[in-house]
């Protein structure tokens, strides 16, 4: 699984700036995969809370794609801040990696959200068809 | 009258309040998640200062150093150490080897020491303050004196010469009985100094002239047998013999305000702390520039292969003598080495560390220097960088104070250079390296 955050975030990374920091090793053994785990749980807490909370223990009427699109603004402001200060919290030092690392982390986290949408949104009471009706 | 009682509130008051909840948790988590230095860092904090400490390559504690001085004490050293006065000024050998007995014997890195005198073949122990008054003149009568080879012998084959430092201050001056030995001069010494040969000890070799106000006794015997001199200046020297490491170590921490005239021969010091330097560095200078370049499992990942990569290693030398230190000599004598590649020193980057950086910065503190590397090819996957001090062949300063006549006194010792030769030719040809550190790299595909 530390490959696979490394080789995601690493790739994705690439894209906006090739060359690596000089604290690459410390993002290579413990950033990527602790950001990459902390941003999965947090997108599925959110979207655990968005379908089963507030749309099915619940009835509070949130279940409109304006609600689901402020919920996964809220995931991808989740996977930034997670990126920022679990980085600095663990030594990196700031640079234009470090940036893009954040940005790479919203939209990772906005993908989580999505497709953890996707995958659970159909036991939801109230919110089944949001954002979309389907696939299945 | 109705009797249902409204429990709690309507139900849409109740979706208002919890749409209201959530609008507000979403725009305080966006907030906060835009802040640049979010609460949360500190919480992390602690982890980072107990990982600190764990990077920083500890030390390991040199063993304190024994040493054992021995004064040649001849009719022909006595013109060293004449009778001193307050209108009279020290002569240097009084001045340097005051000096350094007094740091030998109050140093901190020196746990034991021990005073003799070289009359004749067995060297006679003495209690400190009887050397500091034979330094400072005090001693009417002199012995006859022993011959060099005799007395390096006597010295060396004590119990314990091979694991301790043995400093032996005299004018090294041969005149011996037999006048047909001065042909096998190279062959005497390196006999006397077999210890030396056989367990690889260093020889460490300080020269410097000296007024010299008595009798003088020259190798060569014609035309005249002694000379009265009154402050010519003739040479003496101090030779430090010893455990590769500990010389160093007594040359650079005890012996500081040594004379010019240095060689070393099979010095070897611990292998010094070493490491790349990448992260929190403060200074730009410092910084790897270039390609890709982290550290990974105490190696260095790098791609050179679009730019060159360049990047700072410290390294804590020390251990080697004041003279090796200075960054002339390390620029023009430090040899980089990368199999399946290429690396180089870059020029004018060898430098010593100023003591507000090391202690500013504590990625900088445990080394003395730093210098800058540049790999710009890295053809094997995996190669090891060596980094390496090959020692000096005997310089040049040793031909220039040797004489094959010193009848008539001169700063030059007769057959000095046939004397050092023989010490030369206790070590195998190239001298071992002074050190050498390894760093792994591997290549960033």
């Amino acid at each position: 699984m530390q490959t696979l955050f490394t080789s995601l975030y690493s790739a994705l990374i690439s894209i906006f700036q090739s060359q690596r920091p000089a604290d690459y090793g410390l993002y290579k053994t413990d950033l990527f995969s602790l950001v990459g785990w902390s941003t999965l749980g947090v997108s599925l807490l959110l979207v655990l809370a968005f379908y089963y909370v507030f749309n099915s223990a619940l009835r509070t009427g949130l279940f409109r794609t304006p609600h689901w699109a402020l919920t996964l603004a809220l995931a991808a402001g989740l996977g930034v801040f997670l990126a920022n200060s679990l980085s600095k919290g663990h030594g990196a030092e700031a640079s234009s990696y470090l940036g893009y690392f954040m940005v790479v982390n919203m939209l990772v986290a906005a993908l989580w959200f999505l497709l953890l949408s996707v995958l659970l949104k159909r036991w939801s009471t109230y919110a089944r068809t949001t954002p979309f009706v389907g696939p299945f | 009258m109705p009797i249902s009682v409204p429990v709690g509130v309507p139900a849409p008051r109740l979706f208002r309040r919890f749409r209201l909840a959530g609008l507000l948790f979403g725009a305080v988590s966006l907030l906060t998640a835009c802040g640049s230095e979010p609460a949360e860092t500190t919480a992390g904090k602690p982890a980072k200062s107990a990982k600190a400490p764990a990077e920083v390559p500890a030390a390991p504690e040199a063993a304190p150093l024994h040493v054992s001085i021995f004064l040649e004490y001849s009719g022909g050293m006595k013109g060293f150490v004449p009778r001193g006065g307050a209108d009279k000024p020290a002569t240097e050998f009084q001045q340097r080897i005051g000096a350094l007995i007094t740091e030998t014997q109050v140093s901190g890195a020196v746990a034991g020491r021990k005073y003799y005198l070289c009359e004749n073949a067995a060297p006679r122990e003495i209690k400190f303050d009887q050397l500091r008054n034979l330094v400072q003149g005090n001693v009417a009568q002199a012995a006859l004196g022993t011959e060099l080879p005799q007395m390096l012998e006597g010295i060396l084959n004590r119990k314990n010469a091979a694991q301790e430092v043995s400093v032996v201050i005299s004018d090294f001056i041969y005149g011996p009985e037999d006048r047909s030995a001065f042909s096998q001069l190279p062959n005497l010494i390196r006999t006397a100094i077999a210890p030396v040969s056989r367990q690889q000890l260093a020889v460490a070799v300080f020269g410097e002239t000296s007024h010299f106000y008595g009798s003088y006794f020259p190798a060569v015997k014609t035309p005249v047998q002694k000379r009265t001199l009154s402050g010519e200046k003739v040479p003496y020297y101090v030779w430090v013999i010893g455990p590769p490491a500990q010389v160093a170590r007594y040359a650079a921490e005890v012996f500081r305000n040594a004379p010019a005239q240095q060689a070393f021969f099979g010095l070897k010091t611990s292998t010094p702390a070493f490491a790349p330097l990448l992260t929190k560095l403060t200074d730009p200078k410092l910084k790897s520039s270039g390609g890709t370049a982290y550290a990974e499992n105490n190696g260095l990942t790098l791609n050179p292969s679009d730019d060159p990569v360049d990047f700072s290693v410290g390294l804590n030398l020390k251990e080697l003598p004041t003279a090796w230190q200075q960054p002339a000599f390390l620029a023009q004598h430090l040899l980089v080495r990368l199999p399946n590649g290429q690396a180089s020193l870059l020029p004018n980057s060898v430098r010593p560390l100023t003591d507000e950086e090391q202690s500013g910065q504590p990625v900088l503190a445990p080394y003395t220097h730093v210098l800058r590397l540049r790999v710009s090819k890295l053809a094997a996957p995996t190669a090891t960088l060596t980094l390496s001090l090959p020692a000096p062949e005997t310089p040049g300063w040793v031909a220039a104070w040797s004489t094959a006549n010193d009848n008539t006194p001169a700063p030059r010792t007769f057959g000095l250079d046939q004397i050092l030769t023989g010490v030369r030719q206790s070590y195998p040809t190239p001298l071992p390296a002074v050190f050498t550190v390894q760093l792994p790299l591997k290549n960033d595909k």
